[in-house]
């Protein structure tokens, strides 16, 4: 019975994560991947044996498998497992949160989308030659000699182009882009 | 000199302890600053390329396995290491792939980027990497493959871009999709069998049920292939690769796709090498619509970078079919085919992180790359001209090269087999490769010359610069000369190394991870008792059917 009710979990929270993975807001993209990560913990946390009320120790060195056959104790390893994947998808996730909302400010949008953005507009949607102006070729937007020549280095990144507009005007008119 | 098994800990070690040096006393500084973290990093950049050299004659040359069980723990409790001659040729191919990267990162990355902590990144990137190739336990490669990804994730965002950002989405959330149906893999691993160390699931899988084996080869299919770029999985590769400084590009381009495939080269030797004929048919349809749907793919890009992302993806279909015939074929050329892809995965990485770094340099001196609005380099920048010639024809496979070798062996062994159908797509996307490089040779040096959209930057006018970035690609391109024209024992050493990583029972007892309890296994226990280590309580004798070896 456990065991049903933590495999029902698994599945819906794989459920609920692949759900908002695949709709477009970057806010519910983050949560999808957080419950994603949830789900796959649980899975590990299922795949040591469910035991209640037995420790996660045995004592006698000597007699190992006959006491450990004998005594079943718990499995201490998935938990170890489970505590480094949480490790790791909390600093990807925080990195994700900081990646989203450095994108919210440089372009504007909230929505995720793919190469074909041009399907959502007018005309042909395979014409590349005037993509727009978001995926630009614009990773030199930094002068290299300029920056390197300048000996101000009490800032971090030069200010991006859209940011040097009025950010209010700039945000409010851009992001109804794709209503 | 007997080589010791802690060096298997240097590759790991030298990267990630310089990078923390630098972030401790080079961090963040000005120009002096940075000097000194550029030094660093070469310095342990050159260490690395000296290790690794190391290994590789211990391992591929001279056909030896290293096992290391850190802190002595015994294997299935503790943390195995481990190389044969498969870990330590990627690792020398990594360790000159990122060395060569190294000086071109140095001349093209922008003061912000190198402020925002590029060169530790790159070192954590290298020891990711390592640390894949030479990791014997699959939680162990997970946490690997989440320290390359996360270091991947912010050297393909820093700078932040508007393109750069985009891009980083899609990377982020595909990748993080394909690890965590690894760590999905590895829970049903752990689940079923009881173990996550390799040569302990390799031992268990044969005696599992279809289903397990099903299930757990699937899972492993799914997130390796789509680390690798395989047919259905592969859309993180061009929607990201075309936007980070090329410097990065090359970099990726010629280290992360090549861990995806590392993996299923090694899961596919060690725990299910007999998948490798009943599942040849989805293999060989893997392959070959990897391989065509990356070389139509790149004939319909605009871009220098996009054409040649495109050609990652469709090269990995030419290793995904080496691998699929790699136990097919009379029994004197067990493993030709995965000699021959392992051969091919050398020729890859050198010649296409030469490539990108090449389309790196126009796309500086042109101030972009797109086809349409470059043109007529050849006389302003004769010798880049003649090296991405070079390094072009190399990739579709013209003699001389390395990439003449690699097809042919490929060819050879897919014909040998009768599996005309996959070998007559691979001479399809060879020419489509021929065409794409072509083009883009001649739409960026032979066309009218073009202004460049954006003026050069001054130090990269300089001329110690331009060397930095051409002697690299020089370097490589003559790499993959001497690959092609040795051709010979080049092709006999990757067999070598295919038929050491093929013999599955020599990987399990170099790391022997039942050794602690060997006598109860001789007597029977673990399978007629049930259960009796940690972990291993679903594993019963109903699943597990006869054991192997006779009763006493």
């Amino acid at each position: 019975m456990t065991s049903l009710l933590l495999a029902l979990a698994v599945g819906s929270l794989f459920a609920t994560g692949t759900y908002m993975i695949m709709r477009r807001g970057q806010i519910k993209l983050i949560l999808g991947l957080a419950l994603l990560s949830h789900g796959v913990n649980l899975l590990l946390f299922g795949s040591g044996k469910l035991t209640a009320g037995r420790p996660p120790i045995f004592l006698d060195k000597r007699h190992y498998t006959e006491t450990l056959a004998a005594f079943q104790p718990a499995d201490p390893l998935p938990q170890a497992l489970i505590l480094t994947a949480i490790v790791i998808s909390f600093g990807i996730t925080a990195f994700v949160i900081v990646l989203v909302n450095r994108r919210h400010t440089v372009t504007a949008t909230d929505y995720v989308h793919g190469e074909f953005v041009p399907l959502l507009r007018e005309g042909d949607p395979f014409d590349f030659s005037e993509s727009s102006e978001i995926d630009q070729y614009d990773w030199l937007a930094y002068e290299v000699d300029e920056v390197y020549d300048s000996d101000d280095l009490s800032t971090g990144f030069p200010p991006t182009p859209q940011s040097e507009q009025d950010e209010s005007a700039a945000m409010e008119e851009k992001s109804y882009r794709w209503p | 000199m007997a080589l010791s098994a802690n060096l298997l800990a240097a590759p790991v070690a030298a990267p990630l302890l310089t990078a923390a040096l630098i972030l401790m006393v080079a961090r963040w500084g000005g120009r002096t600053l940075i000097r000194h973290q550029v030094a660093l990093t070469a310095l342990a950049l050159c260490l690395n390329l000296g290790i690794a050299l190391t290994l590789f004659f211990g391992a591929a040359v001279q056909g030896r396995r290293f096992v290391l069980q850190f802190g002595n723990w015994t294997a299935p409790f503790g943390i195995t290491a481990y190389a044969d001659g498969l870990s330590a040729t990627l690792l020398l191919l990594t360790a000159i792939v990122a060395l060569a990267v190294y000086p071109f990162a140095v001349a093209t990355i922008d003061y912000h980027r190198a402020r925002m902590g590029f060169h530790p990144l790159y070192l954590f990137l290298l020891m990711g990497v390592n640390g894949a190739f030479l990791s014997g336990d699959l939680f162990n490669l997970y946490v690997f493959f989440e320290v390359l990804l996360m270091a991947s994730f912010v050297l393909l965002t820093v700078g932040a871009q508007p393109a750069q950002t985009n891009s980083g989405i899609r990377y982020v959330v595909l990748n993080l999709l394909a690890s965590t149906v690894f760590l999905v893999a590895a829970g049903v691993a752990y689940g079923t069998l009881g173990t996550l160390n390799m040569a302990q699931i390799a031992e268990r899988l044969p005696l599992a049920s279809e289903a397990v084996r099903t299930i757990f080869a699937g899972l492993l299919m799914v997130a390796f292939g789509s680390k690798a770029a395989l047919f259905p999985l592969f859309f993180w590769l061009p929607a990201s690769y075309h936007t980070p400084p090329p410097a990065v590009t090359a970099l990726f381009g010629g280290l992360l796709t090549k861990v995806g495939i590392y993996t299923l080269f090694r899961s596919f030797t060690l725990f299910f090498p007999e998948l490798l004929l009943s599942w040849q048919p989805a293999l060989l349809t893997i392959a070959g619509a990897t391989m065509l749907v990356g070389a139509l793919g790149a004939l319909a890009q605009p871009g220098i970078r996009r054409v040649l992302s495109f050609h990652i993806i469709s090269h990995v279909g030419f290793m995904l079919m080496g691998l699929a015939v790699a136990l097919s074929g009379n029994s004197l050329a067990i493993g030709f085919g995965l000699g021959a892809a392992i051969l091919y995965l050398c020729h890859h990485m050198i010649i296409k992180t030469a490539l990108i770094m090449a389309g790196g340099a126009v796309e500086l001196y042109m101030g972009s790359d797109r086809l349409a609005s470059i043109g007529g380099l050849v006389t302003r920048q004769p010798l880049l001209a003649f090296l991405f010639f070079m390094a072009a024809i190399s990739l579709a496979g013209v003699p001389p090269f390395s990439g003449f070798v690699s097809k042919l062996s490929l060819l050879q062994i897919t014909l040998d087999t009768r599996h005309w159908v996959v070998s007559g797509v691979s001479v399809f996307a060879s020419l489509l490769t021929m065409i794409n490089m072509m083009r883009l040779w001649r739409e960026s040096f032979w066309d009218e010359y073009s202004r460049p959209s954006r003026v050069p930057s001054r130090l990269l006018q300089s001329t110690r610069r331009q060397w930095m970035m051409l002697v690299p690609v020089a370097i490589l391109v003559l790499f993959s000369l001497g690959l092609g024209i040795f051709g010979e024992p080049a092709f006999r050493l990757s067999m070598k190394v295919a038929q050491n990583a093929l013999d599955r029972d020599a990987y399990i007892e170099a790391v022997s991870p039942s050794a602690l309890y060997s006598s109860d296994l001789r007597r029977g226990a673990f399978y007629t008792t049930g259960p009796t280590i940690p972990g291993g309580n679903t594993l019963s004798s109903t699943t597990l059917g006869e054991p192997p070896w006779p009763a006493r």
